[in-house]
């Protein structure tokens, strides 16, 4: 804790932002805060002056019809909505700001500025001086247009909605009048009242669909919304037929119920599809826009995308590296955890490859392109991510599939019966009226409520467990699911080694290592401080501590070496070591004497075994992926009770792996955490993002685990298969119903009253079956 | 009662209801409703100085568009 006028922080960032915004008058926030509790401000090594280049305003920054420059962020750390306030009052009291526009459920932001006063790179300066961070996106056509969608779906439904609230009223007095009498002039005025509100149900709420049926008729299909929309058009001219000629009952009821429940059906999906462009940006993210090459001694900023191979670029501290090469001067850092997901620094020297899309955390090195920027590692993935988000497999879903021939039998048994009833009775009125009672009785409702209900109760099912399924259609994916393919490190296992085993050779004082391991962050230094850490340590004070690369920690105390690390260390300090062992090593020597070793593996998750053993009995073929080698693989995979493995898979090995599956037919489920699996989750039908998943695995995944477990994983899958049993039941009681009902409409025999239960109580029924799941399952 | 009484009061009603619907619609186009939170949490933080703050970044924006150097 850092005391400062009666003011504690938890570190020196959390102070720097608390005088900046007492400094700026803007210390309201922590009043607006309430009871929310900030994470610390995390550290950028990336340095804001790429925002000012030209390349970036190229690419992100558009100029408006006022000569103000227009650019839209994505700001990360915003987690309530004094960040927001906060984030907006910051922006829009710098000099030369017009308008800070930021989207707290999205963490979006559009922010307009004057070029002349103030720079991005000042604005971005300033988001992150207050602790947060931010990047910039490409609001493409895309996203717009998904918006738009949106929108005029939440119009169509509000018109619909308030059509179908105020046709129930009239619905009543309509019921009670059939009952208990009614003049047929006020019978007339409802039906009036209803042809009104009905009217913009039908044109302009269920506009979608009769512009299905075009498209559907023009290429010659039978689809979901052909049905609708010649179901309710019929029903709307009979209706009309009725109210003028005053005869009969009219049912612009079920116009309006139709339209209303189907888009409401189908607005859930539209709802809960995932843009692609949204992956796209937080991938894009992770490359700059152009880089500083050395010609002529001279150093020239050029596009990425005119850098040849051979050609030296320079990189500086806290820049992000664009093009994959190989140094040829300077040493230095790297932080490569947005591709390895290890957030341990690395040390790289000349002669060592360094990869596009990693940052350098305080390396100046000058080196050699040997890629291109198309084929650089980070474009490579970039590419291979877009191309398999956009083929990525769709299973037709089983309601759709159905309802095409459901929706041709019901047209043609329509047709039949009005060619059959005018042979019969030559009376073209009477033959017309009942070949519209078939299409008006056989009404869709029942069909096109039983996916959506079924899936919501499931999806609610889910959520409740932890388990968020993106799209609904994934449940019903899910459930056909046949293999379910499983990363290795971090998700299987812990994702961080742990001590299997400890040799001492001589005693010593546990402290003495501590001391030792307590300054570094490496994971097997952890995982060994870890295990000797007990209560009341107090670590030594030791001199000229040093961290040694890929190799272990020294330092000296009382004037002797302590040194700790792997074999390759023990041999450059003079003790010889023999390493057998599959697992991580890490020996302990004092003043050039060997005391202690420790073996250290990545175990298991705990509920992982028995987890793996109840998708198995589900009939799913569980198979391990892993970029570790064969000994490692095979022990985890035998710990776990997995068969098959495959191991040493470059990330496009994996993606590759799950296109033979598919080849084969088969419906797989991939369950991963990295950048390394993130082209392999793409291109499954079902990605999972688990352990604690980069920005990017949560953004391609299908389904995400909140709490984490192989527990909840196993619990997606039966709630998937309990959903899509519901659904095929539901399905099979909508059937049933219209094979009772649609008899009887052929033969004429439909009165009002029958045509009335059977809609509502077909759906009734849906619903309620639907809601069995709740009941139905036991966790 | 006459039926022109529930002639009237039906047409009056969905009179009145479709203009609640379109007024509904028109916020909907303009995006009101695009941050959910946010439109709720603005009750929270609508003081006298947030609109300060708004109608001061209006006149900044009306003083820099006067500008006559403008670079592009």
């Amino acid at each position: 804790m850092i005391e400062d006028e009666g003011h504690y922080f938890c570190c020196n960032g959390c102070q720097g932002v608390f005088h900046l915004l007492s400094d700026e008058g803007l210390d309201g926030f922590y009043d607006k805060l309430g009871g929310n509790k900030l994470a610390p401000p995390s550290e950028q090594y990336e340095d804001s002056a790429n925002f000012d280049s030209p390349a970036f305003y190229e690419r992100f920054v558009s100029v408006d019809d006022d000569g103000f420059h227009e650019v839209s962020l994505i700001i990360e750390g915003i987690h309530c909505a004094a960040c927001v306030w906060l984030n907006e009052k910051a922006l829009t009291s710098m000099d030369g700001v017009v308008a800070t526009n930021i989207n707290y459920t999205n963490n979006k932001a559009k922010i307009i500025w004057d070029d002349s006063i103030v720079k991005l790179s000042k604005i971005i300066d300033m988001i992150r001086a207050i602790g947060y961070n931010a990047y910039p996106y490409d609001a493409s056509l895309q996203e717009v247009k998904a918006d738009k969608e949106r929108k005029e779906y939440y119009m169509r439904i509000a018109v619909a909605v308030f059509a179908t609230m105020n046709m129930m009223t009239i619905m009543v007095a309509q019921y009670a009048g059939y009952f208990t009498g009614i003049t047929p002039q006020i019978k007339h005025i409802l039906n009036i009242g209803e042809w009104v509100l009905a009217t913009p149900v039908l044109f302009y709420s269920g506009w979608p669909f009769i512009r299905g049926m075009y498209y559907g008729m023009k290429t010659k299909t039978v689809n979901m919304d052909t049905l609708v929309a010649t179901g309710a058009i019929l029903t709307y001219i009979y209706s009309i037929y009725i109210t003028v000629t005053r005869s009969g009952e009219a049912y612009f009821d079920s116009v309006t119920m139709i339209v209303t429940f189907v888009l409401v059906g189908k607005f859930l999906e539209v709802l809960s599809k995932k843009s692609i462009a949204d992956t796209l940006d937080i991938m894009n993210h992770h490359l700059p826009n152009d880089v500083k090459t050395i010609e002529d001694k001279k150093v020239v900023s050029k596009n990425v995308n005119d850098v040849a191979v051979d050609e030296i670029v320079l990189i500086n501290a806290g820049e992000r590296i664009a093009i994959d090469g190989e140094i040829v001067e300077g040493s230095g850092t790297f932080d490569e955890s947005s591709l390895t997901g290890e957030s341990e620094p690395v040390f790289k020297r000349v002669g060592e490859n360094i990869i596009s899309g990693t940052v350098s955390i305080d390396a100046d090195v000058k080196y050699r392109v040997t890629k291109d920027f198309a084929h650089s590692t980070m474009s490579n993935i970039v590419a291979l991510l877009e191309n398999a988000m956009n083929n990525k497999p769709k299973i037709q879903q089983l309601a759709n599939r159905l309802s095409e021939y459901f929706s041709t039998i019901i047209l043609a048994l329509s047709f039949f019966t009005f060619v059959a009833w005018y042979l019969y009775s030559s009376h073209f009125e009477q033959s017309f009226m009942i070949s519209i009672a078939v299409i008006v009785i056989a009404c869709p409702c029942a069909l096109a409520l039983a996916t959506p209900v079924a899936t919501l109760v499931g999806l609610s099912m889910a959520s409740k467990r932890g388990i968020l399924f993106k799209e609904a259609v994934q449940l019903e994916t899910m459930a056909n699911a046949n293999v379910l393919l499983l990363d290795k490190t971090g998700t299987i296992t812990k994702g961080r080694p742990q001590v299997v085993h400890e040799e001492v050779f001589d005693s010593f004082d546990k402290v003495l290592l501590f001391s030792l391991l307590v300054n570094s962050k490496h994971p097997v230094s952890k995982g060994v401080s870890n295990y000797i850490y007990s209560e009341g340590f107090e670590p030594f004070e030791l001199q000229s501590f040093q961290n040694i690369p890929s190799q272990g920690v020294s330092a000296m105390y009382e004037g002797k070496m302590l040194a700790g690390g792997n074999a390759k260390l023990m041999k450059t300090i003079g003790i010889d070591v023999k390493s057998e062992s599959h697992n991580s090593e890490f020996y302990f020597a004092y003043a050039g004497e060997l005391l202690a070793k420790y073996e250290l593996f990545d175990l298991p998750r705990e509920d992982a075994k028995a987890s793996i053993e109840k998708i198995k009995k589900m009939g799913i073929e569980v198979i391990m992926l892993t970029g570790d080698h064969q000994a490692s693989a095979k022990k985890v995979a035998e710990l776990v009770g997995i068969e098959q493995y495959e191991y040493e898979l470059t990330p496009q090995d994996k993606a590759a792996f799950v296109e033979k599956l598919h080849e084969r037919k088969k419906v797989t489920v991939m369950a991963g955490d990295g950048i390394n699996d993130i082209l392999a989750l793409a291109n499954s039908d079902i990605a999972i993002a688990m352990g604690n998943g980069s920005d990017i695995a949560i953004e391609v995944s299908d389904v995400v685990l909140l709490n984490d477990t192989f527990v909840s994983l196993c619990d997606s899958f039966k709630i998937a298969k309990k959903t899509f049993t519901m659904i095929k039941e539901n399905l099979a009681l909508s059937f049933v119903y219209n094979a009772v009902t649609i008899p009887l409409a052929m033969a004429g025999y439909i009165i009002p009253l029958i045509a009335a239960i059977s809609m509502s109580v077909s759906s009734l029924l849906v619903v309620g079956n639907s809601m069995r799941i709740k009941f139905g399952y036991k966790g | 009662m006459d039926s022109w009484v529930i002639a009237m009061m039906l047409g009056v009603s969905i009179f009145l209801g479709s203009i609640a619907v379109v007024t509904l619609m028109w916020a909907i186009k303009k995006g009101q409703f695009d941050d959910e939170e946010k439109f709720l949490n603005a009750v929270k933080f609508d003081g006298i100085d947030d609109l300060n703050d708004a109608a001061n970044l209006e006149r900044k924006k009306e003083e820099l568009k006067k500008k006559e150097y403008r670079p592009e």
